[in-house]
């Protein structure tokens, strides 16, 4: 047997017209091993989900998906059950419960916090500037043309 | 015998950065210039010192020294040499002398150059340097050196890591190291700026090639970086959001804003606080970064051999820096206090707050997305993930905000922005964009960010294209010549300006490749005989044969794919499993084949004993606009930097 | 800049160095399992040596030491002395069961490590690793303690060397096997 498996390699190599060809295609199972892998983490890789990576124990992790996936258990159930063994770390992105909310929200309150903060500075800013002064010289018509020309999109 | 030279060197070139630190000081107490004098010639010979060490170990792996440890365990007698060249920084040893190589390059290039003209900043900049360049040199030579001996020598080395057996990882370290290093340029002169209270614009225009240049450098180890990540990691993408990228990427953040705000202090002499702060974050952000990639505190678990003590030392030296330099800025602040004038909310002044505030916000977020994990084990005691699906999350409305600050901060002038004109230059863009999202749409991409950076990435390029279009014809018009002329005429009235510009369209280009190879990206794995073939898109996929492949240093079993569009054979893809000798790593070679700016990306993870081989195959529409996007940032930086002298140059930005 | 603004940006600093300093210190053998305290998955598999099927019903109402461990992993060779050495001390106690389970491994190695090394207790395959990922395992050599009750109370990464020989010894085990709680 052992021999014989080289042996059949050979042969398909030699005469592929032999062996019988396919049009191959992935199922609706493997579409569903794809989507849930990839939103796990490969423990033992650095940040890598268990879809991309080749570590052994990513194999064996993506091979129980399947099984759970043509046992017919649901996207969530089967995450639940690696959150499960492995707690949130297997999760690529930090669950949204409890403390996890601060790393979620963080971003979004600097963005608004800043904003408004940098607004309301501006607005200070503007009015403690004195308006320009009317009674400085106003350019003549020929350099102001010449300053648009140079500095600013023309208005053509 | 060369190797203990070297390591001879590098230890004199310690002692004379420690030496250089104290010319600095007699240099301010005593002010006789000539300790300034021999303080130049302390960085030149660090830099000849540090380049002989550098030197003995590229010497050592180029005749295989085995006996040197760090050659043994980075190198093996079989590696080719292009890459035993890069085994020198293939490790972590000899990329630190490496780092500080670089460093003490740019010193020496930044004292000599700006000699005649900054003779004040001479003291502050030569201290500086030398305190960076010490702190690194005591960390290679007593807890990394790679000079080490290794009695007996094995008979051969263990080898590079083969996934580093890689072009673009040649250039990538070296090419992150000198951004890293030249941020500290600009970094030396804002301390210079602070401690001697000449606090005035002239740091920021001396600087400016620098910070530029070395925001070229970290631009492109950065996306050589994300091109390794791609045809080498073999899963199809170029950003995983790892510690270690993003490590590079904070730097880079803070130091895209402090880029633009410095014009502001040019312009309009504000914000001179602001722009000292964002350049002490900049390169304490590198620093920090180093800390982090280095010190193993955030390797993922089974990494046994983290060295705390090594950990602790660079932590010390980080503190010490960043420390130092935000204490002068604390204790300076008051002094600065720069007149703050603004006459409108809608100005290009306030365009450039609400960039920084965006630019830092998303360095934050990083920042803290890299930290979380860190954060909850100190805490909670437990572990968490924060992985690309969080950031692609937050980033988005970020990113898509500062497109479109980029679009309209341009044509916004100086001071105050008339509300009328605006509405009517932006009429134009605004259609555009509002056009684009709709074609998007019609295509079937119905994702909110999709379509808003649709919008966005619409708008910008059509404000940048018709803004330049018209100005090129108005020069056209006036000289009587050609549109092209015109154009050039244009572009040179103000190089430093539409050289930016060039450098946002690249962004534009850039931030397309990654919309469209995100959203359009189609991905199959199958398992198939020979024979056999799958569809891709419009593509039909075969697998002729498999065969074996022998390489210098490793061995391969090797797939034969044609790719068929229709009934014409496009292309023969090979992707590999491959075995590496020395190390008997195995490693995924992709397969690429390049078509209207896309990818058809192949591997073949697996190949069973009885010839049923695992294929995988990705189509990444417009993926090549990632790296020719980013050539034309480069290229927009390069003509910034070469730009011709001009007295207006510095007014009219 | 405003005093709170100095304030406030010292304050940040020290609190990142503080963590820094504090992460430099973290174990990676100490990784936190959320599965102390939970109840013990089940399993069944055929025995390394023999080949004959074992099962966790067998073993219901005893202690329970699992060990994770594999032919290819350098760590569990340091630590498989030791493992012998305890099961010597505690084969005698009734409540208690000493399981292997020899994880992404082939047969023939596994029976050839156990041949060169010593057996002693039990070994079974975990033929397919699903019950490594219902253990939560991350790598091998990893050390379980199932109390009497079914229930998960101790989990260790890394080699059984050292304290973490005493501990297992003295603070988990004994313990249990008296109905008491171990001490941790």
């Amino acid at each position: 047997m052992s021999r014989f498996i080289p042996m059949l390699f050979v042969l398909c190599l030699a005469y592929p017209h032999v062996a019988h060809a396919d049009v191959v295609d992935e199922t609706a199972i493997d579409k569903q091993v794809r989507a849930i892998a990839k939103t796990l983490r490969c423990t033992v890789c650095q940040t890598e989900n268990i879809w991309e990576s080749g570590a052994p124990l990513a194999r064996q992790m993506r091979d129980a998906i399947r099984e759970r996936v043509l046992r017919g258990e649901s996207a969530g159930a089967i995450r639940a059950y690696f959150q499960s063994r492995y707690g949130d770390y297997i999760m690529m992105e930090p669950p949204k419960h409890g403390i996890n909310w601060l790393i979620w929200l963080a971003p979004f309150l600097l963005l608004f916090g800043g904003g408004l903060l940098l607004w309301r500075e501006i607005n200070g800013w503007v009015t403690r500037t004195p308006a320009p002064r009317p009674d400085v010289p106003p350019l003549d018509e020929a350099s102001r043309r010449r300053i648009r020309q140079d500095m600013e999109p023309p208005e053509v | 015998m060369i190797i203990e030279i070297g390591h001879f060197s590098v230890v004199i070139a310690l002692v004379l950065s420690a030496f250089g630190m104290v010319t600095s000081v007699l240099a301010l107490t005593t002010r006789n210039t000539d300790w300034v004098r021999v303080g130049r010639m302390a960085v030149t010979m660090i830099f000849l010192l540090l380049s002989a060490g550098m030197a003995s170990l590229v010497y050592s792996f180029l005749t295989r020294d085995f006996s040197v440890h760090y050659v043994a365990t980075t190198s093996n007698s079989q590696l080719p040499l292009f890459y035993t060249i890069a085994a020198v920084w293939g490790g972590h040893e000899g990329s630190l002398l490496l780092w500080v190589c670089l460093l003490s390059a740019f010193s020496t290039v930044a004292v000599w150059l700006h000699w005649r003209t900054q003779p004040a900043i001479m003291p502050y900049l030569i201290g500086v340097e030398c305190l960076v360049i010490l702190g690194f040199l005591l960390l290679i030579l007593f807890l990394s050196s790679p000079f080490d001996r290794l009695i007996p020598a094995p008979p051969d080395g263990k080898d590079l890591n083969p996934l580093l057996q890689d072009p673009a990882m040649v250039l990538h370290p070296p090419m992150l190291y000198m951004g890293y290093v030249g941020f500290s340029i600009p970094f030396s002169f804002a301390m210079a700026a602070l401690f001697s209270g000449r606090l005035g614009e002239e740091w920021i225009k001396v600087t400016q090639r620098w910070t530029i240049f070395a925001w070229l450098c970290l631009t492109t180890g950065i996306l050589l970086g994300g091109y390794w990540a791609y045809y080498e990691l073999g899963w199809g993408g170029y950003w995983g959001w790892d510690p270690v990228e993003n490590a590079s990427f904070m730097p880079w953040l803070v130091g895209t804003a402090f880029l633009h705000s410095v014009m502001v202090q040019e312009k309009r002499k504000m914000f001179k606080v602001w722009n000292l702060f964002l350049i002490i974050v900049t390169f304490s952000l590198s620093l920090i970064g180093t800390f982090l990639v280095r010190s193993g505190v955030l390797t993922s678990v089974h990494t046994f051999a983290t060295d705390p003590e090594r950990g602790l030392y660079i932590l010390i030296f980080v503190t010490t820096v960043i420390g130092l330099a935000f204490g002068a800025l604390l204790l300076r602040a008051n002094a600065l206090k720069s007149r703050i004038e603004m006459d409108s909310m809608v100005s290009r002044e306030s365009v450039f707050l609400f960039n920084n505030l965006l630019f830092l916000v998303a360095a934050a977020t990083v920042f803290l997305g890299t930290l979380y994990p860190l954060m909850i084990e100190t805490w909670k005691g437990a572990k968490v993930t924060v992985g690309p699906p969080y950031y692609n999350t937050v980033f988005m409305p970020i990113a898509l905000g500062l497109l479109f600050l980029m679009g309209v901060g341009p044509y916004i002038p100086w001071r105050k922005a008339s509300r009328s004109t605006l509405k009517k230059h932006f009429l134009i863009p605004r259609a555009i964009g509002t056009a684009s999202t709709l074609v998007v749409f019609v295509l079937g991409i119905h994702r909110a960010f999709a379509l808003a950076g649709a919008f966005v990435v619409g708008f910008a390029g059509a404000a940048i294209v018709i803004d330049f279009g018209k100005i090129s014809s108005l020069y056209a018009r006036r000289a009587s010549v050609n549109p092209l002329k015109g154009a050039w005429a244009a572009f040179t009235s103000n190089q430093r300006r539409y050289a930016g510009l060039v450098t946002h369209v690249g962004v534009l280009v850039l931030v397309v490749g990654i919309l469209a190879s995100t959203i359009y990206q189609t991905e199959k794995v199958v398992s198939l005989r020979v024979g056999d073939e799958f569809v891709l898109n419009e593509y039909r996929v075969k697998l002729e044969r498999i065969h074996d492949v022998r390489g210098k240093n490793w061995s391969a079993q090797e797939g034969v794919f044609e790719v068929y569009e229709g009934e014409t054979l496009l292309t023969r893809l090979r992707p590999q499993k491959r075995v590496y000798d020395a190390s008997q790593t195995p490693t995924t070679e992709s397969a690429i084949y390049s078509k209207n700016m896309g990818h058809i990306f192949l591997t073949m993870p697996d190949v069973s004993p009885d010839g049923v081989a695992v294929a995988r195959g990705v189509i990444n529409p417009l993926i090549l606009l990632v790296w020719s996007g980013g050539g034309i940032m480069g290229l927009g930086v390069l003509l910034n930097i070469f730009r011709p002298h001009q007295r207006r140059d510095d007014d009219a930005l | 800049m405003t005093r709170v603004t100095q304030v406030t940006i010292l304050i940040v600093l020290v609190i990142l160095f503080a963590l820094l300093y504090q992460g430099l210190w973290g174990d990676p053998h100490r990784i936190p399992t959320v599965l102390v305290g939970t109840r013990a998955p089940l399993f069944e598999g055929p025995d390394v040596e023999t080949g004959a099927s074992l099962s966790s019903s067998q073993f219901a109402g005893k202690v329970i030491l699992v060990n994770f461990w594999a032919s290819w992993c350098q760590e569990c060779k340091v630590e498989h002395d030791n493992l012998l050495r305890l099961y010597e001390d505690f084969r005698d106690h009734p409540d208690f069961v000493m399981l292997g389970i020899n994880y992404q491994d082939e047969v023939e190695d596994a029976r050839a490590y156990l041949k060169e090394r010593g057996s002693g207790f039990a070994h079974m395959r975990d033929v397919k690793g699903t019950l490594a990922i219902a253990f939560g395992v991350y790598g091998v050599p990893e050390t379980f303690v199932i109390d009497k009750a079914g229930l998960i109370r101790h989990k260790r990464i890394g080699p059984i060397v050292g304290d973490a020989y005493t501990q297992l010894t003295k603070h988990v085990l004994t313990p249990l096997l008296n109905d008491a709680n171990p001490v941790l």
